[in-house]
């Protein structure tokens, strides 16, 4: 078992013995790869009465490595409209790259994320969405680079 | 020693403090660590050895719980090699100790040591297993991590669009300089146990031990409260056990150096440029054997360019040879390439013109002596230059002021000469190849090379419209002074003659050496060098009125003595320049001159500078 199930595993066994906290919700972990749970914003925010998914994806390195996370976007859920969401999920947030942290979890992925739409001022897309959309590769930890990537590419 | 076979021999070679020193297989990726610096922390007992992790603990539970709940090393591929030693030991410590310590073997309940070092254990908060409570701390926030994890902790590799490398930091408190204190266990036990007082805990394992071992690191665990600085001795950090990470860092900033100053080498046939291949720009953090290497590996493709580079790439090892004798480093190579074939490229055509003017020059020095020979000034500069050519000139006595600029520009010419006649051999030929220089050192001109490579005639026209018309001028004089001999000069040409001596000196011993001959000429070398460690050309030209006077005093360190004796003894002065610019010669092709070149090499950023500067301002 790598370390990534073994760390799962105990998170598992943690928000089952434990509950989640408020508005953080468990949809599916059925295996140690990739999980869904739904994020909602309560109090007063921008995002009052919307319910949104996010997908975690776990690589064998987790938690030394930052798992993948985004929005869900299909029939039911919604990415929400925030600066720091692209409209195909992917977000923009520093825990989720370089400012992750071993120590994290999925869980407080989901209370961070939580909080950052329950601060948001004004709801609307980032200035490059479309452009990135347009390019982002499907897996969000990729996109720094291959978006760099493309970038330099380009310049010469 | 008595105590050493008793506690346990069979652990000696390959545990501490019965952990391992090889990592349990918690991670599957690359061990891009140094496992031998990590090794001999752990020895050291400066990083908690790699522990056999519990899946879980309880503290109730008794030896055998421990041992079973310990991790079973279950990833086949890194956690193989770990069993087999394991069991291994195991086997030997119970054949070769036996009688000693029964409770060695692993499995045995309730008198194990390996089960009492798990009493108290501590669940590292990453991995989230459980690992004997000698564990590793956090220096700065005293939070507990298993050598594991810690191992896996790194600086960010760069990447080619993120060239800054910061240290990797604390994931708990994201405090930059990540490191961990250790504390080890009272006794000791396998390697570097032999020393140590074991306490009496390896022959009375049963009962006693657990308290024994548990007891030192939970006190010490409450003892350590304070926070290390990231340079303590005491403290382990990520860089230490990666000390690669400025080499990754810096062979990822030279491939971009490289790569933004890579430039199309053009070779000149006849009138035309033609690419001929990629130089592999400069690089200032690669070392020497790493240059060749990476020019080798960028410049594919071509057969022409193959061919050359190949060559040259020879060359270029052999004088990084030289280079390096003389404390250059490679990376001053490229760009004495890249001025070496532009000189060369200018030398077929200066040879040339060179030749008109020696005969405009003749002619006119023929008017200038039916002129009348002399006027004193004249007299006192004409001569200067013509001694050093010409022994014959010995009839001129030299005032102060004439000499003077006359060694500046010696100097100046004669440290820039050899830097120059070296190169030629690197590039392998006389051929005109005119390399482009990197664009950090000579902005305008080299972007006006590169970006008009197929108008030959009119980078050739620029060039020698800027520096070359001054230095043509003093050819022209030069010659004129040459032949004229001991003839006064004309008034203008006072200062050209300045320069001609080294000139005049350099191609006399510059044709005696065949191959180098052309190689020698310091017009070339006046008007290429500033290029190289001179950022601004331009410096060199608005410099000259306040450069060249005071640059006799204090360039004059070569040719100083000389400098006054010279005009009394035309032969010495002569001699004088000369040697260096055999030096130089001699340079391109053995390595003998180390210490001549040395400086020489790093004169030119003011060398050229005076050097251009007596020119130009003498003919404006």
């Amino acid at each position: 078992m790598a370390v990534s199930s073994r760390r799962l595993q105990k998170e598992l066994t943690e928000i089952k013995t434990a509950g989640t906290p408020c508005g953080i919700t468990l949809l599916k972990a059925d295996d140690f790869q990739t999980w869904f749970l739904s994020l909602e914003v309560l109090g007063e925010s921008q995002y009052k009465g919307e319910v949104f998914a996010l997908m975690f994806r776990f690589d064998p390195q987790y938690p030394i490595s930052a798992p993948a996370v985004q929005f869900v976007v299909d029939d039911k859920y919604k990415a929400p409209l925030h600066p720091h969401v692209y409209s195909n999920g992917h977000i923009c947030a520093s825990i989720l790259g370089g400012e992750w942290s071993p120590v994290l979890s999925v869980i407080a992925v989901c209370i961070t994320l939580q909080s950052m739409l329950a601060s948001c001022k004004e709801k609307k897309r980032p200035p490059d969405n479309d452009r990135y959309v347009a390019h982002a590769p499907d897996n969000p930890k990729k996109t720094r680079f291959v978006y760099h990537e493309s970038d330099s590419a380009a310049a010469p | 020693m008595g105590n050493t076979s008793s506690s346990g021999r069979g652990h000696h070679e390959e545990t501490v403090d019965f952990g391992s020193l090889n990592p349990q297989g918690v991670y599957t990726g690359p061990r891009d660590w140094n496992q031998s610096i990590v090794t001999q922390l752990i020895v050291d007992r400066k990083l908690a050895p790699f522990y056999r992790p519990l899946d879980d603990y309880e503290e109730s539970w008794d030896d055998e719980q421990i041992l079973a709940a310990r991790k079973e090393l279950p990833e086949p591929d890194a956690g193989d090699s770990s069993i087999t030693r394991a069991e291994s030991h195991t086997s030997s410590l119970s054949s070769r100790s036996h009688h000693k310590r029964p409770s060695a073997v692993a499995k045995e309940p309730g008198r194990s040591p390996e089960a009492a070092v798990y009493r108290g254990a501590v669940e590292c908060p990453i991995c989230f297993l459980y690992y004997p409570s000698n564990i590793n701390y956090s220096r700065c926030c005293n939070q507990a991590i298993c050598t594991e994890c810690f191992v896996q902790i790194k600086r960010a590799d760069p990447t080619t669009t993120h060239l800054v490398s910061e240290p990797a930091c604390c994931p708990y408190c994201v405090q930059p300089n990540f490191g961990v204190v250790y504390t080890p266990p009272p006794w000791r036990a396998g390697i570097g146990s032999e020393g140590a007082t074991p306490p009496s805990w390896p022959d009375s394992p049963r009962g006693q031990t657990p308290q024994t071992l548990d007891a030192p690191p939970s006190s010490l665990m409450k003892r350590r409260r304070k926070s290390f600085s990231a340079e303590s001795p005491d403290v382990v950090t990520t860089d230490q056990i990666r000390p690669d990470w400025e080499a990754k860092l810096a062979a990822v900033r030279a491939a971009v150096t490289r790569r933004a100053n890579r430039r199309i080498i053009m070779r000149q046939v006849g009138d035309r440029l033609i690419p001929v291949g990629v130089t592999s720009g400069r690089v200032h953090a690669l070392p020497t054997g790493d240059e060749g290497q990476g020019e080798g590996g960028e410049g594919n493709g071509g057969a022409d360019r193959g061919s050359r580079r190949s060559r040259r790439r020879q060359q270029n090892q052999d004088l990084n040879q030289l280079l390096g004798q003389m404390g250059i480093g490679g990376q001053d190579l490229e760009e004495l390439m890249v001025m070496e074939a532009m000189r060369l490229s200018l030398l077929e055509h200066e040879e040339q013109q060179r030749k008109e003017r020696e005969a405009e020059a003749k002619r006119l020095a023929e008017e200038a002596q039916a002129q009348g020979e002399g006027t004193g000034t004249s007299e006192s500069t004409a001569p200067t230059a013509s001694e050093s050519v010409l022994p014959a000139a010995s009839e001129s006595p030299t005032t102060t002021t004439g000499p003077s600029p006359t060694s500046t520009v010696l100097s100046s010419a004669s440290s820039e000469g050899p830097s120059i006649s070296r190169t030629p051999d690197a590039s392998g030929g006389s051929q005109g190849s005119p390399l482009p220089p990197p664009s950090a050192n000579l902005p305008e001109r080299a972007s006006t090379d590169q970006l008009s490579p197929a108008s030959p005639s009119q980078r050739g026209r620029q060039r020698r419209s800027s520096s070359i018309s001054s230095l043509s001028e003093a050819l022209r004089s030069v010659a004129a002074a040459a032949v004229a001999v001991g003839s006064p000069a004309v008034d203008e040409v006072l200062q050209p003659e300045v320069v001609s001596p080294s000139v005049s000196t350099t191609l006399q011993s510059a044709t005696s050496t065949g191959t180098a001959s052309a190689l020698a000429s310091p017009r070339l070398d006046e008007e290429e060098l500033p290029a190289v460690s001179n950022p601004e050309p331009q410096a060199a030209e608005t410099v000259p009125a306040t450069l060249s006077p005071p640059a006799p005093g204090e360039e004059n360190s070569t040719p100083a003595s000389p400098e006054p004796s010279r005009t009394p003894k035309s032969t010495e002065s002569s001699d004088e320049e000369a040697p260096s610019y055999n030096v130089l010669l001699s340079s391109a092709t053995s390595i003998a001159s180390s210490t001549s070149n040395k400086p020489l090499l790093e004169a030119p950023a003011s060398g050229p500078d005076t050097g251009v500067t007596t020119n130009g301002d003498p003919s404006a």
